[in-house]
């Protein structure tokens, strides 16, 4: 237990850690002190005086980011010397703004434009010409906007201290002082400066994938996990108009801090993709197919599969399925009769770390959910492009059910001596034409569920988008499907689908929906194991 | 120029083990002899000849300056720490620290280029830009200012035939206004390379260019 500090900010108690600064303290008290240059997950030069507050006994205001706390300490940030400070700031700091928030991609979430309607002038008083630096671009995915810079040297202290690839640097000095890059050489071939456009509080880094894409009032913010590694980054989706705009990452020091790679970041156009199947497909024995409703789609599943007793049934899942849905086909496989259980899934040539935060790494299996499938023995086949190793599957004359895994290296004969060929998924393609019913199913960002990430954590994410016409999680085709079989009860929510997953799965125990909130648990099988 | 050691026991860097020949401490801009005519009362003439060809392409760092190099290396807990010299002495051989001189800096001392850039960018003393042979930095403080600073600056831009911050035609003379030298009982004053110009006036600034210009040249 570390030794606690008890002060008074803002005349409320607070007990704090010793050692912690007035800023964290005040967070506690739901008090977020105004700043720029401090960052939690990087070192504070204390440079940029917006965070002085008044501390009772000090000569002068104090800088709340470095100053720590100390027993009995009254601190005021809202005294009359504390806003005239952050008032007169402020007002330097729009001496050679631009003011150009209507062209402004932070504009809505700008900590510049925030400060300053809280508590800045109404009207600036100085009448010099401003300072003009313009645009450039540093490269990668981020464009640099000089004049709106408030020379935080957040982004410096990002690319020195945590991705530990020093390309940016201050150059010049006094007021021509501007954020660079070392001439040419930009930002290009590292994989982590995305997170310079999050931690800029302004709008001077800005994302060129997001360029003038939509305004930033105008997005929904979902929280949810990458599905590009198996690492389980926390991230946001930030939508509108029913697509995906950007992705964002979510604080959760366990998995990513305050960070994401920029692969995962800009791995989402997938989601966005239309062309969706949008309704159940069933193939007669003609060969023709009609779409058609659940019920009835369901109960040709049913019919097919009854006169198919005691043949194996093989399937196929993808690693970006969820817990649930992944869950809810092994159990209904053991109930039809069983069989085998294979998942595929591309691999990096290597693992990337982020060196000032080493956690956190781009991690080889390119899937959210391997730890998921892995926990309920499905096991891995094909190539390290996520390719091959259907062979025996592909020729299968049993039941074959593929959950997710888009099968585009097959050709159409994939299923074609299948007794009942079950497809589950967003897209059709050669192989799905052999299929008896082609079901569609949400993506992990349209419905609700829990991912394993490598190292056994189990998260939730939340739906951030309408699924597409009659397409539905796949827990909840399956599980009626199982009710059916097994008379039993269908789940009706993806929190019901967990609990059924957290019994049958003795690694699961102990975990719920509720417990795992917003940043996940480890399942305590995992906790042992990694204490071995 | 004599090596005998440069002794003077204030300066902060000749201590411990390291004596300093004046060469090391003042760079090549010295060589040559005093002139025997006592050269103009502004200064002008009455230290030795400062001029030494600069060498863009010279490289980074070889014989003498390689041993110059190692040794300030050794003054430093670690390679960050000896930047600053090391920087003054690229300049030194090439006459301005170029997009290359940074990034051949910042390979010899482990740094970043980028970072090599921003601590060279923030220190006015090393030229970003070539120079002409001689680099005349007027000083247009306050206490120049007042004595008449803007002037001399335009006499030495008028003589010079150089642009403000260009390089004459003849490439021997760059012009640049400098903020105090620290000479504020002495205005208005020059820097021509390393050497102070006193006292100096827009009479005097035909007389300090006929000095400087290499001989036959007028
Ligand atoms: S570009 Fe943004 S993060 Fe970088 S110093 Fe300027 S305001 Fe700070
Ligand atoms: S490290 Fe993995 S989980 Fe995290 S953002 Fe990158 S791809 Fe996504
Ligand atoms: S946040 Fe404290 S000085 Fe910048
Ligand atoms: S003002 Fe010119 S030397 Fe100080």
């Amino acid at each position: 237990m570390p030794e606690m500090v008890t002060l008074t900010i803002d005349g409320t108690e607070v007990k704090v850690p010793k050692g912690t600064t007035i800023l964290e303290a005040a967070k506690q008290v739901g008090k977020v002190i105004p700043h720029y240059c401090y960052h939690p997950g990087m070192s504070s030069p204390a440079m940029c005086r917006m965070c002085l507050v008044d501390v009772e006994g000090a000569p002068k205001p104090q800088a709340s980011c470095v100053t720590t706390v100390m027993e009995n300490q009254v601190v005021d940030t809202e005294s009359s010397a504390s806003v005239a400070n952050r008032r007169g700031v402020l007002e330097f700091y729009l001496v050679n703004h631009p003011l150009d928030c209507p062209i402004c991609d932070m504009s809505g979430e700008c900590d510049l434009q925030d400060f300053v309607h809280a508590e800045g002038r109404d009207h600036g008083r100085s009448v010099e010409p401003k300072r003009v630096f313009g645009r450039d671009d540093f490269g990668g995915d981020v464009l640099f906007y000089g004049d709106r810079c408030v020379m935080c040297t957040r982004c410096v202290r990002f690319m020195s201290e945590v991705e530990q690839d020093e390309r940016l640097t201050v150059v010049e000095r006094g007021n021509r002082s501007v954020i660079d890059t070392f001439f040419e050489k930009g930002l290009d071939g590292t994989e982590w400066h995305g997170n310079i456009v999050d931690i800029c509080p302004v709008g001077a880094l800005v994302s060129k994938e997001f360029l003038h894409k939509t305004r930033a009032w105008d997005l929904d913010h979902t929280p949810s996990i990458c599905a590009s590694c198996s690492q389980g980054c926390n991230i946001e989706l930030h939508t509108a108009e029913n697509l995906v705009q950007r992705v964002k990452p979510r604080e959760n020091l366990e998995v990513n801090a305050w960070w994401m790679c920029d692969y995962g970041r800009h791995d989402y156009e997938w989601i966005n993709h239309g062309q969706r199947i949008e309704a159940p497909l069933v193939r007669d024995a003609t060969g023709s197919s009609r779409t058609t409703g659940w019920k009835d789609a369901l109960t040709s599943l049913l019919e097919g599969a009854s006169g198919l007793n005691g043949t194996s049934v093989q399937i196929v899942v993808s690693a970006r399925g969820s817990n649930e849905d992944l869950a809810a086909l092994t159990k209904l496989q053991d109930v039809m009769g069983g069989g085998d259980k294979v998942f595929r899934v591309s691999q990096a040539d290597e693992e990337s770390a982020l060196p000032g935060f080493p956690t956190l790494a781009r991690r080889k299996d390119l899937g959210p959910n391997v730890g998921g499938a892995e926990l309920l023995g499905i096991s891995r086949v094909g190539e390290s492009d996520g390719t091959g190793g259907l062979e025996a599957v592909k020729d299968h004359d049993g039941i074959i059910i593929v959950l997710g895994d888009n099968l585009e290296d097959q050709d159409e004969t994939f299923g074609a001596n299948a007794g009942l060929y079950v497809y589950l998924g967003t897209h059709e393609c050669a192989a799905t034409k052999a299929a008896h019913l082609v079901l569609p199913v949400t993506t992990f960002a349209e419905q609700e569920g829990t991912f394993t990430n490598h190292e056994g954590r189990i998260q939730r994410f939340w739906p951030a988008l309408q699924p597409p016409g009659m397409a539905r999680p796949a827990w909840l085709i399956l599980g009626a499907v199982l009710a059916e079989l097994s008379e039993g009860v269908a789940p009706r929510s993806a929190a019901e689908a967990f609990m059924n997953l957290a019994e049958a799965v003795p690694a699961l125990r102990g975990l719920t929906y509720e417990g795992m909130g917003l940043s996940g648990s480890v399942s305590e099988t995992a906790q042992h194991a990694s204490l071995d | 120029m004599s090596d005998i050691p440069f002794s003077n026991p204030g300066w902060a860097g000749n201590t411990g083990e390291f004596d300093l020949t004046e060469k090391e401490v003042r760079g090549d801009d010295f060589v040559g002899d005093r002139p025997k005519d006592g050269g103009h009362p502004s200064g002008a003439g009455t230290m030795p000849y400062m001029l030494v060809d600069k060498d863009p392409d010279a490289p980074l760092f070889e014989g003498e300056y390689r041993q110059r190099f190692e040794k300030i290396l050794t003054r430093y807990p670690d390679k960050r720490a000896a930047l600053l010299p090391v920087l003054s002495l690229a300049q030194e051989l090439r006459g301005h620290v170029s997009a290359e001189s940074m990034d051949e800096v910042a390979g010899l001392l482990e740094l970043s280029p980028a970072y090599v850039r921003g601590v060279t960018t923030f220190y006015t003393m090393y030229n970003k830009r070539a120079v002409g042979r001689y680099l005349v930095q007027v000083c247009t403080n306050i206490s120049c200012n007042l004595c008449g600073a803007d002037e001399v600056l335009q006499a030495f831009l008028r003589y010079t035939d150089a642009e403000m911050g260009e390089t004459s035609k003849d490439g021997n003379f760059t012009v640049i206004e400098a903020e105090c030298l620290a000479a504020c009982g002495f205005p208005t004053c020059v820097q021509i390379n390393s050497r102070y110009y006193e006292n100096v006036t827009p009479a005097d600034v035909a007389q300090i260019i006929e000095h400087l210009k290499p001989e036959g040249e007028s």
